[in-house]
């Protein structure tokens, strides 16, 4: 029975430190990605390199790819064998000499390949758009939780996403559509907020707590016989606070509160609940 | 002179005043079913770095899109006794920021170059989102994703986009709707690409079996099997301690055919179980042969008296169980 419970404590020890050998080992996670990844970049260089230069390669390069060619070699043989840290590091060298062989590629042909401006835009304007909508997503999940009236609006930026997407090719149009949503989704924003603040009694309740702990760090002021001025004005911000949010004003509590962080620092208290 | 010879068990169990104290080792041990108390600590011991390993504190995803601008989602725990926490940014280019406390609060924000003042006032876990424009820059054709991550990420490229240079070691990685996506770890990291519609997902390893979680169930299993084994072996030594006559009764009664021939009038039933004792060295737990021929325990119980009657058998006590052991006498009647 002894090694039994001296086998089950090393077992709780094993079971409390094993999380962070668990994390460092994810890190060795299939390796064989390392693999993959090089070999598809290695294919992607070679066809780049045909692509612009032909059979006419310029030597820097040609050393510069052998090198990540081999590398990508070694990296499957080091797999091969199971040694992973002879891995990783060709796996590094491999896709740092792609990265210079691509860097050097790229800059030198950017002269040769014109991006059209119109192309430009309308990835850049769908991507925007695609953005835009996850984001009004994100908002209507969570007025869906509070009691107000901003379906009808919904349903108008969606309209109207409907449309910039159909309209992609007229930038001004798609731009004046983009504010127009923006101006509503703000709307929304601020009827949320409102919303929230009224059915929050969590922010109430660490208002509460935290204002008992700054009148007591207030008394403590007093006896202490700081400056009785900042003292008063700091007791009248709390008397305030607490009537707004009797009155379930918390966005107007807040901005007293901010006023009472001012004064508490003047007096030489630290307004953070240890 | 009495006092001289009286065991110690008996001095050590009668107070002055003549109370009889029982020793309470035993029932200790019997009362809170010590074995019962190890098993579960080994289940619980053997779940904790599974539920401990499923826990994050932090997650941190990204996505790019074709533009290049990133979309930035994460989730935080910070001190409930906070009334604002500052983030830092991963830029100060930012888009569509938004911050939710828990049960979806929408909290205010006040953005100041790559810095976020966040209005917490007691909420502990926070979802933030937002869009940036500084994590991607292009050169040509070739685009560059660079970020100095503070935790692990997940980094979703965009479509048709072709990795062609990488300064950070992949974590993991799988195709989510035809883009790559990659695990990787926190620090430095930049990863070059560019469009091509030549180009396809990585082949995805989401399919293939993952090792290393297996060889971690395997580990656990292991270890609980060795600490079963051992759990066995301590219990069987300790019946080899207490009572060594099985051994020397194996060698007693050498043939079943004997007590068979000296027992005629033997019920087919009572006569399995003899040959399961005498197979299992000459003695067996009665809770063990009520598991081997799938009896109640009342029909065991009559089974194994019926034997004693007979004189096949003779039950002892074991650690508040019936041991069923062949008679030693029975071949010497022959």
């Amino acid at each position: 029975m002894k090694k039994l419970a001296l086998f089950t404590i090393i077992l709780l020890i094993f079971g409390t430190i094993s999380p962070s050998l668990v994390n460092h080992a994810y890190g060795q996670n299939d390796p064989g990605i390392l693999l993959r990844i090089a070999t598809h970049a290695d294919n992607q260089i070679v066809n780049q390199l045909n692509g612009v230069y032909g059979n006419e390669i310029p030597n820097n390069i040609k050393i510069l790819y052998q090198k990540g060619h081999f590398a990508v070699e070694s990296l499957d043989e080091s797999l091969s064998n199971n040694n992973i840290e002879k891995a990783k590091q060709d796996f590094l060298l491999a896709m740092n000499s792609f990265m210079q062989i691509s860097r050097t590629i790229f800059q030198s042909s950017e002269k040769v390949v014109v991006v059209t401006v119109s192309e430009k835009s309308n990835q850049s304007i769908s991507s925007e758009i695609d953005r835009l909508e996850k984001y009004v997503k994100s908002l209507e999940n969570i007025s869906k939780k509070y009691d107000i009236d901003v379906e009808s609006d919904f349903i108008k930026i969606h309209d109207l996403i409907q449309e910039l997407r159909a309209e992609i090719n007229n930038v001004n149009e798609v731009h004046a559509g983009i504010k127009k949503i923006k101006v509503l989704l703000d709307s929304i924003k601020n009827d949320i907020r409102e919303s929230a603040s009224k059915q929050s009694n969590a922010i109430k309740d660490f208002f509460e707590k935290f204002l008992i702990q700054i009148d007591q760090k207030l008394l403590e002021a007093k006896n202490l016989g700081r400056d009785e001025v900042e003292i008063t004005k700091a007791d009248q911000l709390i008397l305030e606070i607490r009537e707004l949010l009797s009155k379930n004003q918390i966005n107007s509590a807040k901005i007293l509160y901010s006023e009472l962080e001012i004064v508490l620092k003047n007096i030489g208290i630290s307004v953070k609940i240890t | 002179m009495i006092s001289l010879i009286e065991p110690i068990q008996s001095k050590n169990s009668l107070g002055d005043d003549g109370i009889l104290f029982v020793r309470n080792d035993s029932i200790f041990d019997t009362m809170i079913k010590t074995p019962l108390l190890v098993a579960s600590m080994i289940i619980v011991a053997a779940l904790l770095p599974i539920q401990s390993s499923f826990s994050s504190p932090r997650d941190l995803d990204l996505i790019i899109y074709p533009d290049g601008t990133t979309h930035v989602s994460t989730e935080i725990e910070i001190d409930p006794f906070l009334t604002d926490y500052e983030l830092n940014l991963f830029g100060n280019t930012i888009d569509n920021f938004v911050v939710i406390g828990n049960d979806e609060f929408l909290l205010d924000t006040d953005i100041i170059d790559d810095t976020a003042l966040i209005q917490t006032f007691g909420f502990s876990v926070l979802k933030i989102e937002y869009d940036i424009h500084d994590l991607v820059s292009k050169q040509g054709k070739l685009w560059t994703f660079s970020l100095d991550s503070p935790s692990d990420f997940k980094l979703l490229l965009p479509q048709n986009s072709a990795i062609v240079g990488m300064t950070n070691l992949p974590i993991n990685m799988e195709i989510v709707n035809d883009q790559n996506q990659l695990t990787l770890s926190s620090g430095k990291t930049e990863i070059d690409y560019f469009f091509s519609t030549s180009t396809n997902p990585i082949p995805d390893t989401k399919t293939e079996i993952d090792y290393f979680s297996y060889v971690i169930v395997g580990v656990i299993i292991v270890i609980i099997l060795i600490g079963f084994t051992i759990f066995v072996r301590s219990k069987q030594k300790n019946s080899n301690s207490i009572e060594q006559i099985p051994t020397s009764q194996k060698n007693v009664i050498s043939n079943i055919e004997t007590i068979f021939k000296l027992k005629p009038d033997l019920r087919e039933d009572d006569k399995e179980l003899v040959k399961f004792i005498f197979n299992n060295g000459g003695e067996a737990l009665e809770s063990e042969l009520r598991k081997k021929f799938l009896q109640p325990r009342t029909t065991m119980w009559r089974a194994v008296k019926r034997l004693e009657r007979e004189g096949v058998i003779e039950i002892e006590k074991k650690d508040l169980q019936n041991l069923v052991k062949l008679r030693k006498s029975m071949e010497e009647e022959k």
